[in-house]
């Protein structure tokens, strides 16, 4: 998919790159945004924002990364410039945040009415940040593990361990709704 | 053997069991896995839970996609930066071109006062002894100003006219310096 990107990059036809890319990276880029920044909208601006500085900043492009790397790290950023941003009102640890996070992801369905998938939400958003990035992505990035890694910029290996983590905790959470419904 | 339902996997087949759980398992060590849980009640709870938790993961978290108008929006965008862009560049390019400009009448004033200067105080000079050459009757005039005393008196009163015409220029903003910085 990069080839033909890398084919225009290296004759210095960066709006015909820029063309490519566009296409080739907007739904794992927002996909991306939507899991760091748990917010539909917000995910779509920092999308536009991502893709405006990538268009920026492509002619400067080496190639010392490659190119889907360096997409997720302005991707990535431009995420944690949004948090910053907005610290001063919205916390992670916000107990209320996951039903902000379906409420902004418009998913007003039948999943929204689910007492199960509401509590399951609800732990996930009780997980540490990391965890609750890697567990939406994992989900959203049908299940690859490679992409996971790729987009959080993180090794394989560590990826791995923290949805082990993740759902090893989420099992031990689920563990008293069990027993009480028993 | 254990059979406790909360206490977790044996610890050599937890991370074995996900990868059963997700095929990513070689085909040999899968059979030894399936062989292991079928006996151990402890594994074979937790396994159940795991599934449980994956399923619910898969179905409870959004998969929220990009809008349509997700494209017309960054082209819009992209627009509006390069309108901006290049307004910057030519505002960038004159100001380089006015700095010049004003660098290169700098440099030329100051050449052109020197040259004025010099050009005033050899023409005076020629003058004064032009006249005493062809007008021996002047020598009297001349020779008032002979000895160093009055030598010194002669070019005192003349710095000070200097310098009196220097601050009459500064105070009007006359002098190159003054008037062409940027």
């Amino acid at each position: 998919m990069d080839g033909g990107i890398e084919q225009h990059l290296a004759a210095g036809q960066h709006a015909r790159a820029f063309d490519l890319v566009v296409p080739a990276y907007q739904d794992r880029v927002f996909r991306l945004a939507c899991s760091i920044l748990k917010d539909r909208a917000a995910a779509e601006d920092a999308a536009q924002e991502t893709f405006v500085r990538v268009w920026k900043a492509l002619p400067g492009f080496d190639g010392r990364a490659a190119l889907g790397t360096w997409i997720y790290a302005i991707t990535r950023n431009t995420c944690l410039m949004e948090l910053r941003r907005r610290r001063p009102t919205v916390s992670f640890d916000d107990p209320d945040s996951d039903e902000a996070y379906r409420a902004a992801i418009g998913i007003a369905t039948a999943p929204a009415e689910d007492p199960e998938h509401d509590n399951l939400l609800r732990m996930v958003d009780a997980l540490p940040r990391t965890q609750q990035q890697a567990v939406r992505l994992f989900y959203l990035e049908d299940r690859s593990y490679d992409a996971v890694a790729e987009q959080l910029g993180m090794p394989l290996g560590t990826v791995k361990n923290l949805l082990h983590r993740a759902r090893k905790r989420l099992m031990e959470l689920a563990r008293p709704s069990e027993v009480k419904a028993a | 053997m254990n059979t406790s339902m909360h206490a977790g996997p044996c610890a050599d087949y937890e991370h074995e069991i996900v990868e059963l759980a997700e095929g990513s398992l070689a085909p040999e060590r899968a059979r030894v896995i399936r062989l292991h849980v079928e006996s151990c009640a402890r594994c074979r709870a937790w396994q159940s839970a795991f599934a449980s938790i994956d399923a619910g993961l898969e179905k409870a978290l959004p998969r929220p996609a990009l809008s349509a108008g997700f494209a017309a929006r960054l082209e819009s965008r992209l627009a509006t930066e390069t309108r901006l862009g290049g307004r910057a560049d030519l505002r960038t390019s004159a100001e380089r071109d006015l700095r010049r400009t004003l660098e290169a009448l700098r440099r030329g004033t100051w050449f052109s006062a020197i040259v004025g200067a010099t050009t005033v105080v050899g023409t005076c000079t020629a003058g004064l002894l032009l006249v005493r050459g062809l007008a021996p009757e002047t020598a009297p005039l001349f020779a008032a100003f002979a000895g160093p005393e009055r030598a010194t008196a002669f070019v005192a009163l003349g710095a000070v006219v200097a310098l009196g015409a220097l601050a009459w220029s500064a105070s009007r903003g006359l002098l190159p310096t003054l008037r062409l910085r940027a």
